[in-house]
């Protein structure tokens, strides 16, 4: 069983790395590339914002509307500290500086929402951090000296990578996708680790952790600190693919919709974020011209209903119970 | 060793108008197994919540071998050496066995957060299999906690009481909710405690207390009635006329 789950792990990687030059050969060489950018490399990129929302939900039992913020604030660390954004905030700062200074940034934002958070729980914990990431999106978008506010800041190129250019499709998507392999292996070492034992361990009962000497409250706050960094590594990298970021970008539509991934994905699971994610996007994407134009959200929200209807625990509950079904059939 | 494991000294404690423990003095030796037996609403619970710092007493006071700890916090006794299970199940139903016996035995140790996996050969990790074993818990140490039986997560209770090396082990209702062929599997893990371990447990099924117990303390409306050993407790007029009814 074990050795089964790696051998597919290693299998979908290597599906994922060969997609460049998988798909070429089944559609036009156009189409692929705007499937590799425009559908996997969006996709993925929303994954890790999302994968930050399902870390905390899955294993703290904490969900958190302020990702999407936490995400932006990685961004606009970046966008205001690069040089040769417009217009230039601060610039001077080459982005193997800029990239650090917005992940610790958003990691800092992530354990600040922790600590305002810390004692609240479910509903409560719900509206606490969908008014934080509303209160920053308001401060960024009127404010104009420091985020040239309503406008935002463009042109955020990205580095080139061992002398590649980032605006290179195949480059971001491989970029992104090792960020989010790596970000994914992390979260599984990190769940048997001491410190992940112990957050599951306040999912489920807090009050006995306490009662055996941990402080929920470190515990915790930490756990917002991870989700922070994993965020801001989502909102280095859509930043850059937008080539900029603008107050829209995090506001409480773009916090909606990591939300709505995390849900139809699955929240059992990291991976369920990747896999709502992709479906997410390809309604995004398609569903105006399947649809109407006018009324694509319809339809997304449609799907969205379905999903949570016929499986509560989202498309991984989906993928579970018919496997257990062809367990069962083949007995 | 001639200083009590616990000794209570005219314990009290009143929840606004309701006196839930009046008075009450009694003195549990080393290595002693004490059953306080009695029917609902006797104060067991509260008595016993005294001893562990849920609920301190409102006047009296309460010794660990000497020291006084009538003020301490719950997780301060605990680690001084009285370990306790809950009434009802407080486990990690998330987790399996080992890894919440792994959290139970780490919670008493410095370093106890950390973002590195245990090493092979970890020490709080073997010590977690002892308890596993120790408790008949090793077959399932990889289960998942919600997939337990209850009489399994009683084992389990137990065991992860048992991880600070407790001198002192409480155990509230262990009987509670299990099932008939349950109770003697349970009667046998507590026969097979370790005689250095001084067990107070709360009880209101005679079954379970009587053959775990070298001496049993009967309380009726918060008030210690009989203290006898167990042969003496099932003849007592007193104890008779409160479990079969009668004029009390």
């Amino acid at each position: 069983m074990h050795s089964r789950t790696v051998t597919w792990s290693l299998l979908s990687a290597l599906l994922l790395l060969a997609l460049p030059w998988l798909l070429p050969q089944v559609m036009p060489a156009g189409q692929a590339q705007f499937w590799i950018a425009n559908i996997l490399g969006r996709a993925i990129v929303f994954g890790i914002i999302a994968m930050s929302l399902t870390f905390l939900a899955t294993y703290g039992g904490f969900i958190s509307l302020a990702q999407m913020m936490v995400a932006g604030v990685a961004g606009y660390t970046l966008a205001v500290f690069a040089e040769g954004a417009v217009p230039r905030i601060v610039g001077g700062l080459g982005y193997g500086a800029a990239i650090p200074l917005g992940l610790l940034a958003a990691t800092a934002m992530g354990l600040l929402v922790g600590a305002i958070s810390m004692r609240t729980r479910d509903i409560y914990l719900l509206m606490i951090t969908l008014a934080l990431a509303m209160g920053v999106f308001r401060f960024i978008e009127t404010n104009i000296a420091w985020f040239n506010g309503y406008e935002g800041i463009r042109n955020v190129v990205g580095p080139s990578v061992l002398g590649m250019d980032f605006r290179n499709t195949f480059v971001f998507y491989h970029v992104a996708l090792g960020t989010a392999a790596l970000l994914y292996i992390g979260i599984i070492y990190l769940v048997r680790t001491p410190f992940g034992l112990v957050l599951q361990g306040i999912r489920d009962n807090p009050r006995r952790v306490a009662a055996l000497g941990y402080s929920v409250a470190l515990h915790r706050t930490a756990a917002f600190g991870v989700a922070g960094f994993i965020a801001g590594c989502g909102g280095v990298l859509s930043t850059i693919y937008n080539i900029g970021i603008s107050p829209g970008t995090i506001g409480l539509g773009g916090t909606v919709n990591v939300l709505i991934m995390s849900v139809i994905g699955g929240l059992g699971h990291p991976i369920g974020a990747f896999i709502g994610s992709l479906i997410f996007t390809v309604f995004d994407t398609f569903a105006a011209t399947i649809y109407d134009r006018d009324r694509f959200n319809t339809l997304i929200g449609l799907v969205f209903l379905a999903i949570v209807l016929v499986s509560p625990d989202g498309a991984i509950g989906i993928g579970v119970r018919l496997r257990r079904l062809l367990a069962a059939s083949r007995r | 060793m001639t200083e009590p494991a616990i000794r209570l000294r005219s314990v009290s404690r009143r929840f606004g108008a309701l006196q839930a423990v009046r008075d009450i003095n009694f003195d549990v030796m080393h290595g002693e197994r004490r059953a306080v037996l009695g029917p609902n609403g006797a104060g067991k619970t509260t008595l016993f919540n005294t001893i562990c710092g849920d609920f301190p007493p409102t006047s009296g006071s309460i010794a660990f071998f000497g020291a006084d700890i009538t003020g301490l916090k719950p997780h301060q006794r605990t680690r001084l050496g009285i370990g306790r299970t809950y009434q009802t199940s407080l486990l990690f139903n998330g987790l399996t066995v080992l890894e919440n016996l792994f959290i139970a035995v780490r919670g008493l140790r410095p370093n106890r957060f950390s973002f590195l996996r245990p090493r092979r050969g970890d020490e709080a990790v073997a010590k977690a299999r002892n308890l596993a074993q120790r408790m008949r818990l090793d077959h399932l140490v990889d289960a998942e906690v919600v997939n337990l039986s209850h009489g399994q997560r009683r084992q389990l209770e137990i065991a992860m009481a048992l991880a600070g090396d407790p001198r002192v082990l409480m155990l509230d209702e262990p009987a509670a909710g299990l099932s008939p062929g349950d109770r003697p599997e349970l009667l046998r893990l507590l026969h097979d405690l370790p005689r250095t371990l001084t067990l107070i447990l709360i009880e209101h099924d005679m079954d379970i207390a009587l053959p775990a117990a070298d001496i049993v303390t009967v309380m009726k409306d918060g008030e210690v009635i009989v203290e006898a050993p167990p042969d003496r407790i099932e003849g007592d007029p007193v104890v008779q006329s409160i479990y079969l009814g009668g004029g009390h």
